[in-house]
């Protein structure tokens, strides 16, 4: 943990086990950026990872930017955002891989 | 029984295991702990003993141990927890002034109190800043009193939680039950718990079980209060072998966040690029996954590769397969 800014809180969040070497999970955190703006983006909602910022950053239209921990922050952070939380249940995502049109 | 004995767990991380032992009232926990103990199952180990009541009276029989911390006045899964938390950090500051050279405490196990529910307990230990970096819970062992079980199970909301968040269920004094009843209960406890390992014990010593007959009926579970959604329902998914860790990753945690509730537990097994991966939730809490070793174990079902048991409520058991389908399949 770094003295100055805490970080990371925790040792490895269990969303990061999949990647074993530095580069596995440089290429994880890029590869999950780009699943969760696909997820976020009907929601009028956008993420980002760059690689050296620690985190998530979740950012929305008008260009508010929050900087997360990890993705149980993330959805936690969505749900303040929507006044509702991203449900996976929710039937948008019940279609078989379609990409959903409507909002 | 089971291959996560304490010298089999991966060591890579030194932080402490914590093993939670739970169960109902008078279902044989101290007498079990005290077997362990006497065997040595659990190497150098310090057993943190709760007692919900004032008067403690089962801390003079578990003399084997590196030692004991006793906390009596408070089951510590509610009222009782802040005194948890700092026995808890003791021995961590404890263990963190010796070297890692000596010989440096293994292990603690928690004995909870029969109206524990060890859910609460894990979520308590996983989101303190520092037990975090210093704990890892290893396991939840649940003794379960074959006599009394069924009885309980029917009409006890607190007696299922417990089955719910078990990782390995111990049935007790399984010599003063008829096989019939004995099958019924293991039966039930499948339907509460699909995930758990079942081992059986008489007076804590390890007892060899018959496989369970095929058609075992299980005992009817009536709905109790706080079941009102619903009754609590396994559902078994299979993954597609290969999958993306990344996009599972990010729906079971938007689900969990979306569904904690519902969904008391989630076990399974990935495969990953980084090896097997035993994934285990307790309602929102996730443990850290463990990898598992290359060669599955004999003991065959439990620890299937590519499957994951949901236990929950209040949504339809397809929508699981289908919601993943859609989170992983878009980026195919």
């Amino acid at each position: 943990m770094c003295n100055a800014c805490g970080n990371p809180a925790a040792p490895g969040h269990w969303t990061e086990a999949g990647a074993a070497t530095p580069g596995d999970r440089l290429r994880a955190r890029f590869h999950r950026a780009a699943l969760l703006n696909r997820v976020l983006k009907p929601y009028g909602l956008m993420a980002h990872d760059d690689g050296v910022v620690p985190g998530i950053q979740i950012g929305t239209l008008s260009g508010a930017r929050v900087i997360v921990d990890h993705l149980d922050h993330v959805w936690a952070e969505c749900d303040r955002l929507l006044g509702h939380p991203v449900d996976p249940l929710d039937p948008r995502f019940l279609g078989d891989a379609a990409p959903s049109t409507h909002d | 029984m089971t291959d996560r004995t304490p010298g089999a767990a991966p060591q890579s991380d030194t932080r402490m295991r914590l093993t939670v032992l739970g169960g109902y009232l008078g279902s044989g926990k101290t007498t079990w702990l005290r077997h362990q103990l006497h065997v040595g199952a659990f190497g150098r180990v310090h057993v943190v003993v709760n007692e919900a009541a004032e008067t403690p009276v089962d801390d003079a029989l578990l003399g084997r141990a590196e030692g004991i911390t006793l906390l009596a006045g408070g089951c510590c899964c509610c009222v009782g927890r802040p005194a948890l938390i700092a026995a808890l950090r003791d021995l961590c500051d404890a263990r963190s002034r010796l070297s890692a050279a000596d010989d440096r405490l293994d292990r603690i196990v928690l004995e909870t109190s029969g109206l524990a529910d060890p859910g609460a307990i894990v979520a308590a230990i996983q989101t303190d800043p520092v037990l975090i970096n210093h704990i890892v819970v290893d396991e939840t062992v649940v003794t379960v009193d074959a006599i009394h079980a069924l009885a309980q199970l029917a009409g006890e909301p607190l007696g299922r939680r417990q089955i719910e968040a078990a990782d390995r269920l111990v049935l007790t004094k399984v010599d003063a039950v008829d096989p019939v009843t004995l099958d019924t209960l293991r039966a039930t406890l499948k339907v509460l718990n699909p995930g758990a390992v079942v081992a059986a014990s008489v007076r804590g010593e390890g007892l060899a079980l018959p496989p369970l007959p095929p058609g075992t009926a299980p005992a009817p579970l009536p709905p109790v209060a706080e079941d009102a959604r619903g009754p609590i329902t396994p559902t078994r998914l299979h993954i597609d072998p290969g999958i993306d860790w990344s996009a599972f990753t990010l729906w079971l945690s938007a689900l969990l966040y979306a569904r904690g509730d519902d969904l008391v537990r989630v076990k399974g097994v990935v495969r990953t690029p980084a090896g097997r991966l035993l994934i285990q939730t307790v309602r929102r809490v996730v443990q850290s996954p463990e990898i598992l070793p290359e060669v599955p174990p004999e003991q065959g079902d439990m620890r299937e590769d590519d499957t994951i048991v949901f236990i929950g409520r209040g949504y339809r058991p397809e929508d699981l397969g289908r919601s993943l389908r859609h989170f992983t399949g878009r980026t195919s």
